[in-house]
């Protein structure tokens, strides 16, 4: 063959998706509507500093079955069960025996290799089609040695957009209030799978609310460090953090930054009553967006960024209502259920979750932005709360308390396949998805 | 201090010869990478905290007994037996006053009236149902229901300052109706002038 026809080939089999039917719906089936079957192999070591070999070769392997199993359109085989050993088989096409994989019944195989040199390292992933003997995924990455478990997010991503057309969610973080088994609350980010905890603040006081800068640098959250609560948004990057001051004696409960990061909304609480302000994202007012005497908060924006969701007890007990930023108009959205709070409205811009009361427990619901029946997502048994979509609107995490302690769980937007995300020893709350990020 | 960690990633065709490597996609926005949230020990400048608190951790600036403040040092935020001032509760989702949260709010009102240089800070506090962001504006209406009856009273209303602390600092955490009870409170605390305790 000429190299042409070799290169081309290689586009072709670099395009086609696994399943027509699946970049239609954006969701991946397998034979007979079960879980995709893959199988992962450890990474063969292609030389290099042999003293983290090990460690990288299950390691990455590992971050990568975790993320597949997060999704929960993958069943990841057993390593157990693998015949090959990977050390000694070849990575690419022709140097390995797909029978080996078909044999234990894998559909998908991730295989891959990586070479330390220093602090750096290379790593192959590919992604084969056990059926028809092809590759549909090769990718090579480079960077520093700790940061593996980012190259294996990148991975999944890749290979969830192959088979969707959507790129996956797993190269994000959380932000979230964590008290660590104490009497405080601070802030802290990581990765999905709690790996990388990084502590945002120190200060022995209590935080709340936090979430992202659409350009996923930043994060806003309230404090009550300097006394009074208020606004902080902090660069992640610089470590600067600019403070909001509300006029006179009020104080900010919350805040969102808009899709564009150019503005604020937040409750602004003032003499007692509880309205929602429109801010610059230096914190300066630019107008009132409330004037009801009574508690207004927790607003979200539409990703359009015309709309805000929000939490009103106008109407004699906390339900959601969203109001039209252009017209001023305000509708109610929820009207079952006694007390209806933390809405968060879908990246696609369909629907909103929330959390909503049912008897003596809190449970998760998604409603159409349009109204009518909402769906129940989480079970009443325990409490879940705190809504929090993925970028690409197909999961949401959430916290609940169904194994003592709160913690952080995801599921996907049907209320399918809810995994424990964190395991902190404290109560892990208020979660809140990253944008999609480098 | 700090330095953006790049992953460089790169296309590879099946049976991959160097030859052919192109760079993958940039993303849609193109943007330095986050690596370095990720455990960079430099990342959280001290100063960004300290700086909001006036040097001191925490940053309650006047020495008080707030709940803040024993939250801070670790005592309980119970209010003493000793203190002439009680707390008064209320129902779940309320914030308006029963008879019972009227009758102690009149004895407030007097040791206040008894005491002229006496400022006082009302907390108003929920018990840990619901979100926090609703409780946060809960307890605010609650502390400002018990500052505008004691204005009614005859108490200077600039004596009567309000903060709300939600459903953050309770004074127990069964997960019980007299627990629950327990919470959802008003609570008065001497900023200044003649020691309460």
């Amino acid at each position: 063959m000429s190299i042409k026809t070799i290169i081309w080939l290689g586009v072709l089999l670099f395009l086609q998706p696994f399943n027509a039917l699946a970049a239609v719906t954006g969701e991946i089936v397998g034979q007979g509507g079960q879980k995709f079957p893959i199988a992962v192999s450890p990474l063969k070591n292609q030389g290099g500093n042999t003293a983290e070999a090990g460690r990288l070769s299950t390691g990455i392997a590992d971050a990568i079955v975790h993320d597949l199993e997060l999704s929960g359109w993958f069943k990841v085989l057993d390593r157990s069960a693998y015949i090959e050993n990977a050390q000694n088989s070849g990575i690419t096409l022709g140097t390995f025996d797909f029978k080996d994989w078909s044999t234990i019944g894998a559909e998908g195989l991730v295989k891959g290799g990586f070479s330390v040199q220093g602090d750096e390292v290379t790593v192959e992933l590919r992604l084969f089609d056990v059926y028809q003997n092809k590759e549909r995924i090769g990718k090579r990455y480079t960077g520093r040695v700790r940061d593996f478990r980012r190259i294996a997010h990148k991975f999944v991503d890749e290979v969830i957009n192959q088979f969707t057309g959507i790129p996956g969610v797993f190269n994000t973080r959380i932000v979230y209030v964590s008290n660590s088994g104490g009497r405080f609350k601070e802030i802290f980010v990581s990765h999905l799978d709690g790996s990388e905890k990084f502590q945002v603040t120190d200060n022995h006081t209590i935080n709340l609310s936090p979430s992202w800068s659409p350009d996923g640098r930043s994060v806003i959250y309230s404090s009550f460090k300097d006394r009074n609560q208020t606004l902080y948004l902090f660069e992640l990057f610089s470590g600067k953090e600019l403070k909001f001051t509300p006029r006179g004696a009020g104080r900010y409960l919350s805040g969102k930054l808009s899709p564009d990061g150019q503005s604020v909304v937040a409750t602004l609480e003032s003499a007692g009553n509880s309205n929602l302000y429109l801010l610059d994202k230096s914190g300066n007012v630019i107008r009132r967006l409330t004037e009801d005497p009574g508690i207004e908060v927790s607003a979200s924006w539409s990703p359009d960024g015309r709309q805000i969701t929000f939490v009103s007890d106008r109407g004699g007990s906390p339900q959601i209502y969203i109001l039209d930023l252009q017209s001023g108009k305000t509708r109610r959205l929820t009207y079952s259920g006694s007390y209806n709070t933390s809405p968060e409205w879908s990246p696609k811009g369909d629907r909103v979750a929330y959390t909503g009361r049912v008897g003596n427990r809190f449970a998760i619901f998604s409603i159409s932005v349009d109204g009518g029946e909402p769906r129940k997502l989480t079970s009443e048994s325990s409490d879940s709360e705190d809504p929090t979509w993925s970028p690409d609107g197909r999961f949401i995490a959430f916290s609940s308390n169904r194994a003592g302690k709160y913690h952080l769980y995801v599921m996907q937007a049907s209320g399918d396949n809810q995994r424990r995300l964190t395991g902190s020893g404290g109560d892990d709350t208020k979660p809140s998805w990253s944008p999609r990020l480098d | 201090m700090k330095t953006h960690f790049r992953i460089a990633c790169y296309n590879l065709l099946a049976g991959a010869v160097a030859l052919f490597l192109t760079a993958c996609a940039p993303s849609a926005t193109s943007k330095p990478d986050s690596g370095a949230a990720d455990g960079a020990s430099a990342a959280r400048s001290p100063g960004g905290d300290q700086q909001a608190g006036e040097g001191q951790r925490g940053g309650t600036k006047e020495s008080d007994a707030s709940s803040l403040k024993q939250l801070q040092e670790g005592k309980s935020p119970v209010t003493p037996a000793s203190s002439p001032l009680k707390d008064v509760f209320f129902d779940f989702d309320r914030y308006d006053l029963s008879g019972d949260a009227r009758t102690i709010l009149r004895s407030n009102a007097e040791w206040l009236k008894s005491n002229p240089s006496a400022r006082v800070e009302i907390e108003g506090h929920c018990d840990d149902r619901g979100t926090n962001e609703y409780n946060l504006a809960l307890g605010a209406k609650r502390a400002q229901s018990a500052r505008e009856y004691l204005s009614t009273l005859g108490v200077a209303a600039d004596r009567l300052s309000t903060i709300s602390y939600g459903q953050e600092i309770p004074v127990c955490k069964e997960q019980t109706e007299s627990c629950w009870r327990q919470n959802r409170r008003a609570r008065f605390v001497v900023l200044q002038g003649r020691s309460a305790s």
